[in-house]
């Protein structure tokens, strides 16, 4: 049967564009602007979905999205919101969590065992015998969640933008349209922000004054006021998410999260109807107030056919009256208060002969076809408590009008601090930061004048502040006389089933009996019974639960409090807050040239480097060859990765020198030194090569990954120590080459015709600059791999001519390419360490043998204090190299550990096989007494085999550095 | 998001700066103990209220320094390290080993 | 049927007891004040009452009981690290845990559902081998697994060798657990209550009156208590706490966010971790998906949430899983974390003779809370500092000695 009103009734729908969707295998027909609650409504469908726990029957309890009884299935959108979520053209809507069907869920006999199934049940029991939990967990959490994942989702497209407003006003209802207006004078720029299709908030759909023109009026004026305003920018069916630090908004609307920084804020969300507690109260018939209005005025639907209306406040005699309009037969209303107040919509509900019953209570509902059927009414003889007298009265919808809480969520994450007067039953809100104002219901006006006075009066205090404006702040309007909030709308019943909380199935005993076990303070209450911690989170429960708990405890409300609202306010998928993530990647200027040279290239933290170059079923041969070329003839290696620091000025030697663990002072112009840096604890944390091109310049380098931090420190010291330097990172602005082999001289010196490179006029650890192939270059002579090369570094873009030119020069004398793995066998053959890798979080320089690395002529550097403490003690490890002698063995890995008998005693830092020696080589940290060169170690090698290794002097290849001094 | 205020370059979103760690002037190292030295390498105040640190805007790697209440985090101020580091500072040799 | 239910369903009133204590009033004297009534308060107080006879102790809990980081921690259990002195305290304490429920009569609904870390790189690679090789010496299972193996576990993780990092390996740790992280301090509560130590929640300490190198006596916003022994553990309150007993330590307390997605159907069972992307996933027997991932980037005494780190964590979690865009996020919170130089605790003697240190907990103190409970109720009752807990004495510092865990903790939670 078609609940469908003819209109004006309708504001959403256009009845001009029907839609064919399917609900449970089902077809139905709605109009563009239905959500899929309303559709179904009007097809007179009202069971939406099965509670989490005892699976009972739910349907539409607010019709605005702020409870979690709508949930249905989408695809690929789980646990979706009926009442929020349009229709669309051939829709497939699914119902969650039921075996069987919706309507004969089989889960629902669960209920049946409620009683064995106390709140905190789970702690109370299937852990014994010993071994049961692990029985009964996996069944547990097969019943456990609501909506099913799709697990072969590719996400869709989200993107994210940024927005700045001198104002933002959250919410589009009478409060926040007016708080707009007053808000844009001068050149203020104002968002208005609401979650709903249409500005107008509860105007669209409230009734305040008898004729029911009021609030119909008051929407066209002022929406027209601020579509005339263009100051105002409007955003609807957005949702304004949360509130972070410094007025920080997250709003989403469509597939777009935007980040929204606020000068000023105001808080204009209103206020959430609140239920009425009682047996059954969640049956699909049973619904706030306002969703009834909203069905009526916003998508044309009788709620009903026969209803009841169970009141604490005059809201619901407005109510009355929109329902006695729609042709709804309103056969009473059942009014929880002594003395109710009369007003003109009391008065015009009485003169249509309504039923009104005063100090009497909705006791319990009943259901028929998982519908309300009917209402128990009984009369109230105290809080609480009914007398024993009752009438049935029948009705297929029962509407709850007993008051609300205020929509707090948003002003408490911002330090807002929610406060109750438990005999006024009227919140507050206080300690609001600055920046940020609260008006209109949310905070507790009730009366429409009142709000729009309020609305006006925080928009004058936002632009004084913003200096738009210098007016004098109105006095806040008293929050005078009555409260809507009925203080205590909750009836226990002797079979239970009054929900609390709709998520968890939580009923009055369950709370009450949390604070029986001894869970009181609220926070307990929530933890131990998991109310608030559902998808709904505490939106109808919060208040209830603060009342019961209060009572169960001889506290006042205020004192017992709610639990800490959190973001996000609504439900948003995961997809909003990622967008599309930004992982950048850095490539050196010879990219192309290693993928052309067909490379395998890896990653070194953002940057792609060439790992070898050959395919990988060749991978071992492919590095082997390389390490072989280098040796014997030349090869070319690219290190633009590494750090590139300038340090010039007077002080550019002291500052080395308090920087680093050498000394620097007295290196001559045209060298290079090793730098060593340690942190304050001593731990060692970087290296590189300082090379000194004046007396008032070096250029010092760093790891890849380092040379950021060692940056960073290094101007912070500055700050400081105040000498006299200027310090430049210029990684990003050089590209680097090394060109190693004995054949290096050969080649280099056909491109570079003026830097003398013969050994006498440029040693081992000279640094020069010059020009090579045409390209201005520093070139400097170190020996990380250990033969005779030149790590060229010139301006970045000469990358690729500089790389082509060192290859064809190179051809004749064998020149290819090395990869990173190739290095690094070449390095470990000359026993060079690498930061990160051979030494650890608490690696000092002695145990590294790096104590001559120390200088011991300055009056301080970086942890030298630290240091100075250490050597006073014995090392704890040492760092050697060794060799495996035995062939068959299997080849040590990184991290495989050194033994001594059956305890730890080290580990292997480095472990290559090193075609030079013909056989496996690494380093290992092993226990100082084992440090000898001759000793046997014992590594606990690939599948637990004990292989053993023999300590050698470092380094194993060259030790009297022949070669890379040529 | 937060907002510092770096003294070079003004407001800007907190993720464009890095955290420098208590402000804490290094101690003459010859007239502290071994133990007062491993105070200062490892040890931290830690105050629960208004403390003065050290912050780099990471783009321009410019180090100030701030005042911030740690249990509310408002930033009371920021402002140029010159204020306390007016004047070059010299390390004294050792006599002997500390 | 799970007996243990019957006598609520067949019993007309509802047969409470009160778990803890109902407020009373501070005696003048204890033998045992423990500040601190979170997951490590509540264990030392059980195992001081159960295996030491010590029941004439409190807990004083400035807030509500466990409210402090043991009610915001992602409850991860594992003892996958790097450390000798590590592996071996953390092990002990996933033991403990697999018997918890039965030890205390409560249910911490533990779930032994394994542990796995991601490699993305040939460094991290290294630093896996080398937990593992340290792990499976010292009797933990733990092992380098490789993408097969990986796609085995977890067969809806992005194997994707076009993501930005591909997996290249991983570290399954198999003892890895979950348990509910409330339960595990109400437990410990309940079974010190039972044996007549008092909990007393909303009971901050002020001062601490210490003469002649000992502590005498504790001022409370509710009193002065006089006691023969002081524990702190306190977690994001170390500093302030130990301040008032004149100790020093190397703590910077940072704030560890968190977030919760709402129920779905199980699809995700063990716990998955990539240190490279910093995120950790995990579903909860609720249906939740539990994420996380790495520190605030400055200290803070705040638990406020980020909207940064939301974003982060939402990209890393879709890395991981891409088809968790759909789901739907319910809250974000935090704890704060104190974080020692070394990631490893401070654990035993303080410079008071008669005060006890349990803090330096960081992001990895929720696992080691049976086992902390164990070895300080010993140290209370002895004086004798265990030797599982001597690595991590507050004096390692002044040696200049560190027990380094930062391989294996940060956003690898």
């Amino acid at each position: 049967m078609n609940q469908r009103l003819a209109k004006p009734y309708g504001s959403l729908i256009n009845r001009d564009k029907p839609l064919k969707f399917s609900f449970e295998g089902n077809s139905y027909q709605g109009f563009l602007g239905d959500s899929i609650a309303s559709a179904l409504a009007a097809n007179n469908q009202w069971l939406l979905s099965r509670s989490f726990k005892y699976h009972r029957p739910r349907g539409t309890l607010t019709m605005a999205g702020q409870d979690a009884n709508t949930m249905i299935q989408l695809k690929s959108n789980p646990n979706a919101l009926a009442d929020r979520e349009l229709i669309s053209e051939n829709l497939r809507v699914m119902a969650q969590n039921y075996s069987g069907s919706l309507k004969r869920d089989r889960g629902a006999l669960l209920g049946l065992f409620s009683r064995f199934l106390p709140v905190g049940f789970y702690y109370k029991a299937f852990f014994k015998p010993r071994g049961m939990w692990e029985k009964w967990a996996p069944l547990i959490r097969k019943k456990a969640g609501l909506g099913v994942i799709n697990q072969q989702l590719v996400p869709g497209y989200y993107d994210k933008q940024y927005k700045f407003f001198d104002v933002v006003v959250v919410g589009a209802g009478p409060t926040g349209l007016q708080a707009a207006l007053t808000a844009a004078v001068g050149d203020c720029e104002v968002l208005l922000v609401d979650e709903n299709p249409t500005l107008g908030g509860s105007l669209n759909y409230a009734r305040f004054d008898a004729e029911g023109l009021r609030g119909q009026q008051s929407r066209d004026k002022l929406i027209r006021q601020v579509d005339a305003n263009s100051n105002i920018t409007c955003m609807t069916d957005a949702v304004c998410n949360a509130w972070f630090s410094d007025n920080w908004l997250p709003i989403i609307r469509g597939n777009r999260l935007y980040k929204v920084r606020a000068k000023q804020v105001i808080i204009c969300t209103g206020a959430l109807e609140q239920q009425a507690i009682f047996h059954n109260n969640d049956l699909p018939g049973v619904m706030m107030s306002s969703a009834a209005q909203r069905l009526i005025h916003l998508y044309g639907i009788r709620p009903g056919r026969a209803a009841v209306i169970v009141t604490g406040n005059n809201d619901g005699y407005a109510n009355a009256l929109d329902l006695v309009d729609a042709g709804v037969e309103v056969k009473a209303i059942i009014d929880l208060r002594d003395t109710p107040v009369r007003d003109a919509i009391t008065k015009a509900v009485a003169a249509y002969g309504v039923r009104i019953l005063i100090g009497h209570a909705v006791f319990a509902a009943q259901k028929t076809d998982n519908h309300l059927s009917g209402v128990e009414i009984r009369p109230i003889t105290s809080m609480g408590i009914c007398g024993p007298q009752s009438e049935s009265i029948q009705c297929d919808l029962l509407c709850m009008a007993v008051g609300y809480t205020p929509t707090y969520q948003l002003v408490c994450q911002a330090g807002g601090q929610l406060s109750y007067d438990d005999s006024s039953a009227m919140f507050t809100l206080t300690n609001c930061p600055d920046g940020l104002q609260v008006a209109g219901s949310v905070n507790s006006h009730w009366d429409l004048d009142a709000c729009l006075a309020e609305a006006s009066r925080a928009a004058i205090i936002a632009t004084n502040a913003l200096g738009f404006t210098e007016v004098a702040v109105p006095e806040m309007i008293a929050k005078v006389g009555f409260s809507p909030n009925h203080p205590w709308p909750i009836f226990p019943h002797p079979s239970g089933k009054e929900f609390v909380d709709f998520d968890e199935d939580l009923t009055i005993g369950d709370i009450i009996n949390a604070t029986r076990d001894g869970y009181e303070h609220i926070q307990l209450v929530k933890r131990y019974s998991t109310c608030g911690m559902g998808p709904s989170q505490g939106r109808h429960s919060a208040l209830a639960a603060a009342r019961l708990v209060a009572a169960a405890t001889n506290r006042t409300v205020a004192q017992t409090g709610v639990t800490t609202a959190r973001p996000p306010f609504a439900p948003e998928q995961l997809g909003h807050s990622a967008g599309r993530s930004f992982y950048p990647a850095r490539r050196s200027n010879m990219h192309y040239r290693h993928v052309e040279a067909g490379a395998q290239m890896m990653q070194a933290g953002a940057w792609y480097r060439p790992a070898y170059y050959g395919s990988t079923n060749d991978r071992e041969a492919c590095i082997n060859n390389e390490v072989i070329n280098v040796r014997n003839n030349v090869g070319l290696v690219d290190v633009s990765t590494l750090g590139g620091i300038e340090v010039r000025g007077a002080d550019a030697g002291e500052f080395l020198n308090r920087f680093y663990t050498f000394a620097f002072l007295a290196q001559p112009v045209g060298r290079a030194r090793y730098a060593l840096l340690t942190n304050e604890a001593g731990v060692v944390i970087d290296d590189g090569v300082a090379c000194r091109f004046s007396d008032n310049h070096y250029y010092v380098t760093a790891t890849t990954g380092g040379v950021d931090r060692v940056y960073q420190s290094m101007l912070k010291w500055n700050a400081q120590w105040r000498l006299d330097i200027d310090i430049a990172n210029v990684t990003s602005a050089y590209c680097g080459i090394n060109i190693a082999g004995p054949k290096a001289r050969e080649v280099l010196t056909k491109l570079c015709l003026d830097i003398d490179l013969s050994a006498d006029a440029f040693p081992y650890m000279g640094v020069r600059e010059g020009v090579v192939a045409g390209i201005p270059a520093r070139v400097i002579r170190v020996g990380f791999v250990g033969e005779l090369s030149y790590e060229i570094h010139a301006p970045q873009h000469y990358g690729e001519a500089l790389w082509d030119a060192l290859i064809v020069a190179g051809q004749d004398h064998g020149i290819k390419p090395f990869g990173v793995e190739a290095q690094r066998v070449l390095r470990l053959e000359k026993g060079h360490i690498i930061i990160g890798q051979d030494t650890d979080a608490m690696s000092n320089p002695m145990e590294i043998q790096m104590g001559w690395a120390i200088s011991r002529k300055k009056p301080f550097f970086v942890g030298g204090r630290t240091i100075t403490e250490l050597q006073k003690k014995m090392p704890l490890r040492s760092l050697v190299g060794f060799v495996v002698n035995d062939l068959r063995a299997p080849i040590p890995h990184e991290s495989h550990l050194v033994l001594q008998g059956d305890q730890m005693s080290g580990r292997v830092t480095s472990c290559n096989y090193s075609p030079t020696l013909g056989k496996p080589i690494g380093m290992a940290y092993v226990d100082p007494q084992s440090a000898q060169a001759g000793t046997t170690i014992t590594i606990r090698s690939s599948g637990g085999v004990r292989v053993a290794a023999e300590v050698v002097a470092l380094p194993f290849y060259d030790p009297k550095t022949l070669r890379q001094e040529l | 998001m937060k907002l510092l205020t770096c003294p070079l370059n003004g407001p800007r979103n907190i993720s464009e700066f890095t955290y420098g760690g208590e402000f804490h002037p290094m101690p003459d190292q010859h007239k502290t103990d071994s133990r007062q030295w491993a105070e200062y390498v490892f040890f931290h105040d830690n105050a629960a209220g208004v403390v003065t640190e050290w912050w780099c805007h990471t783009a321009s790697t410019f180090w100030f320094l701030a005042e911030r209440n740690t249990t509310t985090d408002q930033v009371i101020r920021t402002f140029d390290a010159n204020e306390v580091f007016n004047q070059r500072i010299e390390f004294s040799a050792m006599e002997d080993d500390a | 049927m799970p007996f243990g239910l019957l006598k609520y369903g067949l019993s007309s009133d509802y047969p409470a007891k009160h778990h803890f204590t109902p407020a009373t009033e501070l005696k003048r004297h204890y033998d045992v004040v423990i500040i601190g009534g979170g997951g490590h308060g509540t264990a030392i107080a059980y195992n001081l009452a159960k295996y030491h006879g010590i029941t004439n102790v409190a807990i004083l809990e400035k807030n509500y009981l466990g409210g402090g980081n043991t009610a915001r921690n992602t409850a991860v259990i594992r003892s996958n690290y790097l450390t000798e002195a590590g592996v071996n305290f953390y092990s002990e304490s996933v033991k403990l845990f697999n018997n918890l429920s039965n030890e205390f009569n409560y249910n911490v609904m533990m779930e032994n559902r394994g542990q796995l870390t991601l490699a993305h790189s040939d460094a991290a690679i290294r630093s896996f081998r080398w937990r593992a090789e340290v792990n499976q010496h010292l009797g933990v299972r733990s092992e380098l697994v490789d993408r097969q193996t990986i796609a085995e576990l977890v067969p809806n993780l992005n194997m994707s060798e076009d993501s930005r990092f591909p997996i290249m390996a991983g570290l399954w740790h198999a003892d890895g657990a979950t348990a509910r992280h409330d339960a595990v301090a109400w437990g410990y509560a309940k079974g010190a209550c039972d044996r007549g130590v008092e909990l007393h929640q909303l009971t901050e300490v002020e001062d601490i009156e210490i003469t002649s190198g000992r502590v005498t006596a504790v001022k409370t916003n509710r009193g002065r208590v006089e006691c023969n022994a002081v524990v702190q553990a306190v977690a994001g309150a170390s500093s302030i706490v130990a301040k008032k007993a004149g100790i020093p330590l190397p703590i910077h307390c940072y704030p560890l966010q968190a977030m919760v997605t709402q129920p779905y159907k199980p699809v995700l069972t063990p716990h998955v971790s990539s240190p490279q992307v910093h995120v950790y996933v995990h579903q909860t027997s609720r249906g939740e998906f539990v994420i996380g991932g790495g520190s605030d980037p400055y200290p803070l005494y705040h638990t406020r949430a980020t909207m940064e780190q939301r974003e982060s964590l939402s990209a890393a979690a879709m890395e991981l899983f891409p088809f968790l865009a759909q789901a739907r996020l319910l809250r974000q919170w935090a704890g704060t974390t104190d974080m020692t130089p070394d990631y490893s605790p401070i654990m035993g003697l303080s410079p008071v003779e008669n005060y006890y240190l349990d803090a330096g907990w960081g992001t990895w103190g929720f696992k080691a809370t049976p086992i902390c409970g164990v070895t300080m109720a010993e140290l209370v009752a002895t004086k004798k500092v265990p030797a599982l807990i001597k690595p991590f004495e507050l004096e390692r510092f002044y040696r200049f000695e560190q027990i380094n865990e930062a391989g294996a903790t940060a956003a690898s939670h």
